[in-house]
């Protein structure tokens, strides 16, 4: 709880760090904001064409399936680009933590929310989208698209812990970005993103270990919500908080473990 | 009390991180478990051992030491950067470090913007930046380079820029890590007037330099470490001589007598009658050697009489390094009668405004009987240092303002606040 006081102590600050995040990065670009898009677009483009055309996945529930696959990718992303960054966050931050006293916390809670926010920003794509499908009779509009709202919240949780043991970790063990690079691969390989669990014909001891995957839940509870229109059950839901609950606790232990020594480290 | 250290048996180790450190990389905090038992005494290194140290509220103390004595870990202690491995670091009020200046300027945002990070960084609101953001601005000189991005600044904005911005943040405890030794000349000067000025304010100041005459000039108080310890801590001036000493111990012993030439035979004569003990320097209740151009000081003499006389005169003669006279006054041609001088005492000189230009002048105090007969004739009692924005030529520096009907002016961008004020802050 520690975190949530500094960091709520800090919140100006951190409003204009996020800022000066996503200003240095929109404006050194005259396109700007629409760059950020550009990559999810195109592994959107990619993996449509590949599973639509080269492989052609079979699952109920899975149509259209480019619609079915942004649904998934999006929140995919705010993790893995949140996680990502979060590895170099105090170490890019270095200089300024060992010329003024500030807590280590905002960095990586500045990483988190900026990500969070080009989220948000790419949530009305995923939204016309829906609305166009629906116009054209290939999909029904999800009507539970508002409780993204909430499904976001064990996704954010999620990250934040993530975000907060890798941003210390890395400090003190410098290869723990590549590591961090490869555990991420694994990771999209296994959640329910590019495919469905539902009816998925593969061997019994695989489904299993796909079902473990922590984030499985996060992604199902998100699609359901934003593709599917249906409310997930509520055992989904509370394993999707479950998970969430117990990142941030790991997440804020591991950083208190390290906190004192990152001036030293970086 | 705001603005006081207090440092009771600090102790600071860093475990050593070289890149032979096993513990750089996962891989090896992984595959050396077994190392790191019996290495583990000779990874650590020792920056700090048993450091006491008081500083009280408005004081001055420099640090000085050989590269790698601690000097810097302890400025980063007082700063709250690092922690104490062990001991106690009390510290009160708002702290601004001056090291590397400029050290978060996020290159790809604008000036101002940065601006606005680094001194809410530094503790303030956004509200008391904007406020201050003209200020900032003229400071650093840098015009219309606030609005541009960070990364086209030459590396002399980017440390005025820096500067600025910590100096406008309004600390109790200023922490000042050899940030004098960037920038050119005439920023180095603004940039110690500002210093004299804000401890002329009462802001405490803890100092690390190599210039040991800037830290003779700027601090009431130094402490001399070695090695993660303290040697000796005391007078500016005396624990610099021991500095000085020790340093030239170790290059050469044959210079030693370096010292003792500060005979007192050409600087010094008098009968003895009356001694001057000492001459100082008051810039606001405080001692110093350092002052603001156009600030308000007082010259004490302190002196004890030997053989008690009615025919005495107390004078004081400034002058600069290069001998030219500057002024001289003394009790006499101020209208005071003598009537008897028996017992130890001060006597004091005011000025109401320093009007002198930057430099560094000297002071000859003297007592001496009115018909010129030295009881004690002091010559350069006591150096010190006037500051100013404004290099400027010649010994005098009036408060002064321009008025015109004639001319045309454009307004200039690059704006120089020539006039020392007194009302500066």
């Amino acid at each position: 709880m520690t975190v949530i006081r500094i960091l709520w102590r800090h919140r100006a600050l951190i409003a204009v760090l996020v800022r000066r995040d996503l200003d240095a990065r929109y404006r050194a670009s005259v396109l700007g904001f629409f760059w950020s898009l550009i990559n999810p677009l195109l592994l959107l483009a990619v993996y449509a064409v590949v599973f639509t055309y080269i492989f052609s996945p079979r699952f109920p529930g899975g149509d259209p399936y480019p619609l079915f696959l942004f649904s998934g990718l999006l929140p995919w992303l705010f993790f893995s680009g949140a996680v990502l960054d979060g590895s170099a966050t105090l170490i890019d931050n270095g200089p300024l933590l060992a010329k003024v006293m500030c807590p280590p916390e905002l960095f990586p809670a500045v990483t988190v929310l900026s990500h969070l926010i080009h989220h948000l920003l790419a949530l009305p794509i995923l939204f016309l989208a829906m609305v166009a499908s629906s116009v054209a009779g290939l999909h029904s509009f999800p009507w539970t698209f508002p409780l993204v709202v909430v499904a976001l919240v064990p996704w954010l949780l999620t990250t934040g812990g993530a975000v907060l043991a890798i941003s210390v970790l890395s400090v003190h063990y410098r290869d723990m970005r590549d590591l961090v690079g490869h555990l991420l691969n694994l990771l999209f390989f296994s959640s329910p993103i590019i495919y469905s669990l539902e009816g998925l014909q593969v061997p019994v001891m695989l489904h299993r270990v796909l079902i473990l995957n922590p984030l499985a839940s996060l992604v199902m509870v998100y699609r359901d919500a934003v593709f599917a229109g249906r409310v997930s059950p509520p055992q989904l839901w509370l394993t999707a908080f479950a998970v969430g609950g117990v990142s941030w606790w790991l997440g804020t232990w591991i950083f208190a473990a390290y906190r004192e020594t990152v001036v030293e480290a970086v | 009390m705001k603005g006081s250290i207090r440092f009771s048996n600090v102790r600071k180790v860093f475990r050593w991180r070289g890149p032979h450190s096993p513990h750089e990389t996962l891989k090896g905090a992984f595959f050396h478990r077994g190392a790191r038992r019996w290495k583990s005494s000779r990874e650590q290194y020792v920056a700090l051992d048993s450091i006491d140290l008081e500083v009280t509220t408005g004081e001055a103390v420099a640090l000085i030491g050989p590269n790698g004595s601690g000097k810097s870990t302890l400025l980063k202690l007082i700063g709250g950067i690092l922690k104490p491995t062990s001991g106690k670091v009390e510290v009160a009020g708002r702290v601004t470090a001056l090291i590397e200046v400029g050290a978060g300027f996020h290159p790809e945002i604008t000036g101002r913007e940065n601006v606005v990070i680094n001194g809410m960084l530094l503790g303030l609101g956004r509200r008391e930046i904007e406020d201050r953001m003209q200020e900032i601005v003229e400071f650093a000189e840098i015009g219309p380079f606030i609005d541009q991005p960070v990364k086209i600044y030459s590396s002399g904005m980017y440390v005025r820029l820096g500067f600025a911005v910590a100096v406008a943040a309004d600390p109790d405890i200023l922490l000042i890590d050899e940030v004098l030794a960037v920038g050119d000349e005439a920023f180095t000067r603004r940039c110690l007037d500002r210093l004299a000025r804000m401890r002329q304010r009462g802001v405490t100041m803890v100092l690390v330099s190599h210039d040991l005459d800037l830290v003779t000039s700027f601090a009431d108080r130094a402490l001399y470490l070695d090695r993660g310890r303290v040697v000796t801590e005391g007078r500016a001036d005396a624990v610099v001589a021991r500095y000085r000493s020790d340093a030239a111990g170790d290059s050469g012993r044959d210079q030693q007598p370096l010292s003792a030439r500060e005979g007192d035979d050409k600087t010094r004569w008098g009968n003895g009658d009356v001694e001057i003990d000492g001459v100082d320097l008051l810039v606001g209740e405080k001692e110093s050697r350092i002052v603001a151009g156009g600030s308000p000081c007082t010259l004490r003499i302190r002196y004890s009489v030997h053989k008690p006389t009615e025919d005495f005169v107390f004078g004081v003669a400034w002058h600069r390094s290069d001998g030219t006279q500057v002024s001289g006054h003394n009790t006499d041609l101020a209208g005071f009668e003598p009537l008897r001088l028996a017992t130890d005492g001060e006597v004091c000189c005011e000025y109401e405004s320093l009007q002198l230009a930057p430099g560094e002048y000297l002071v000859d105090v003297a007592i001496h009987a009115r018909n010129g007969l030295a009881y004690d004739y002091w010559c350069d009692a006591l150096k010190m240092r006037v500051t100013s924005e404004v290099e400027w030529p010649g010994v005098w520096s009036p408060p002064q303002r321009w008025r015109s009907t004639g001319p045309e002016w454009g307004k200039s961008t690059e704006h120089r606040r020539a006039t020392p004020t007194n009302n500066d802050e």
